[in-house]
């Protein structure tokens, strides 16, 4: 069935037209043309299409657009004019990326895990991220970002 | 759009959700979380024309402390159970079980009832609500009925819901005092993989003396398994001859199929294996 919808996404809201099959993901990509969430697996394993819903991580690939109250986050909405987010920063200063096409679910679930966790273990970090996957495995570089992130986060310097 | 299109379904009651899904029969589905619908519907091994929509219904996504036990929605996450205060202190091991599923982004997702309802022989959850005497209540077109979980499992993807009848919430018994229970999870794959199997097992303490213990293995075959004839353990000290009474009951009483996760061998190895280590971890706290 074609509906409309007003999902409230990045701070602002969007009034479109759907089917309910659409998935959150296929929405955010055709319609909105949101890019950074990226489908690979499918299946909610891999974590590339993760998008915050209301501060959480979700995968999009398995949310019903129709069902998406609340507010979506995607990296699009991390940044603020052209200053990165203190994550995104640590990401590439720690240059914790090879294809990047993993990245932004991974810099959403860190956003969400500091925002839980602000002094997590090394272990914790890695638990949380488990179900994020990289196929470069640059799981070391991450993990320094995460640490690095949350540096910069703790300390106040600059935007988030 | 990778699924067939279809009209989703959204009652504001339960009666209303029943009458939908009477009126449609095999045409509708109930859907949770949708973690795992979803998926089978974008794969097309599924296909529903309508599917009911059980969060538009008020009041089924809550966890309530009651007299005797704590009442946990259908729709309540994973991640809810997981980091709710009242779970994590009344029962921490169904608290870890709940942790140990699938990756954060899932447990965000999926409802405890989907997945009791969905019976997939691999859950996590089953057997620690079975050590811990859970119940289902199950809401229909004759009314609500209460279930206990070791009935409600009948079959691979099976339960006892009735078409047109739904999960509306678990509830789970407190403890009682000098009693505990632990949930031991076997991956052989990935760590957000199916388990190979799972073991729960809760005992009771008298002065060092056991006085009562359950355990229950998932992962084995296509039902959780609650062991029975534990009894022999009453008053017993849990000494080497008790546990090797104890791991030959179990033995007999799981049928392990082999699956991607280990053969049939290797998992009725693996069963004596962390029961053992269950109640040994369990009796070895005190």
């Amino acid at each position: 069935m074609k509906r409309e919808i007003t999902l409230n996404i990045n701070q602002g809201l969007e009034t479109l037209t759907i089917d309910d099959a659409d998935t959150l993901l296929e929405v955010l990509n055709e319609q909105l043309k949101l890019w950074s969430v990226r489908e690979s697996c499918g299946v909610g394993v891999c974590g590339s299409c993760t998008v915050l819903l209301d501060g959480q991580p979700v995968s999009s690939c398995l949310l019903l657009a129709v069902r998406a109250a609340g507010a979506i986050t995607t990296l699009e909405g991390l940044q603020a004019g052209a200053s990165l987010h203190e994550i995104q920063q640590a990401f590439v200063e720690e240059r914790a990326l090879q294809c990047a096409y993993c990245t932004p679910g991974f810099v959403l679930t860190v956003k969400a895990f500091l925002e839980e966790n602000q002094n997590p273990s090394d272990d914790e970090i890695r638990e949380y991220l488990a179900g994020n996957l990289c196929r470069c495995a640059g799981y070391a570089d991450i993990i320094r970002a995460v640490r690095s992130a949350q540096a910069k986060i703790n300390s106040g310097t600059g935007n988030s | 759009m990778t699924i067939r299109s279809f009209d989703l379904l959204q009652p504001r009651s339960l009666p209303e959700a029943v009458e939908m899904l009477a009126r449609h029969g095999d045409d509708a589905r109930a859907l949770g979380g949708g973690t795992t619908l979803i998926i089978l519907m974008k794969q097309r091994a599924l296909y529903y024309p309508y599917l009911v929509d059980l969060q538009t219904i008020p009041g089924l996504g809550e966890i309530n402390v009651e007299s005797d036990g704590v009442r946990i929605g259908a729709l309540v996450t994973h991640r809810r159970i997981e980091c709710s205060s009242v779970i994590r202190a009344s029962f921490p091991a169904l608290a870890n079980a709940f942790e140990q599923i699938g990756n954060v982004r899932i447990r965000q997702t999926a409802s405890v009832g989907g997945n009791l309802a969905h019976a997939d022989y691999r859950l996590d959850p089953p057997p620690v609500l079975l050590v811990l005497g859970a119940e289902v209540s199950l809401f229909g077109v004759k009314g609500t009925r209460t279930v206990p979980l070791s009935q409600f499992f009948t079959g691979l993807y099976e339960t006892a819901l009735e078409p047109a009848e739904l999960l509306v919430d678990i509830k789970v018994p407190f403890m009682p005092e000098n009693s505990r229970a632990i949930y031991l999870r076997y991956n052989t794959l990935s760590a957000n993989d199916w388990p190979c199997l799972g073991v729960a097992a809760f005992f009771a303490n008298t002065n060092g003396r056991c006085c009562e213990l359950r355990v229950a293995l998932g992962g084995l075959a296509s039902t959780p398994v609650l062991v029975g004839g534990l009894d022999f353990v009453k008053d017993q000290t849990l000494d080497s001859a008790v546990m090797e009474r104890l791991l030959e009951t179990v033995d007999q009483q799981i049928a392990p199929f082999a699956d991607l996760r280990g053969s049939e061998w290797y998992k009725r190895r693996m069963a004596r294996l962390f029961v053992k280590k269950a109640v040994e971890q369990l009796h070895d706290a005190w």
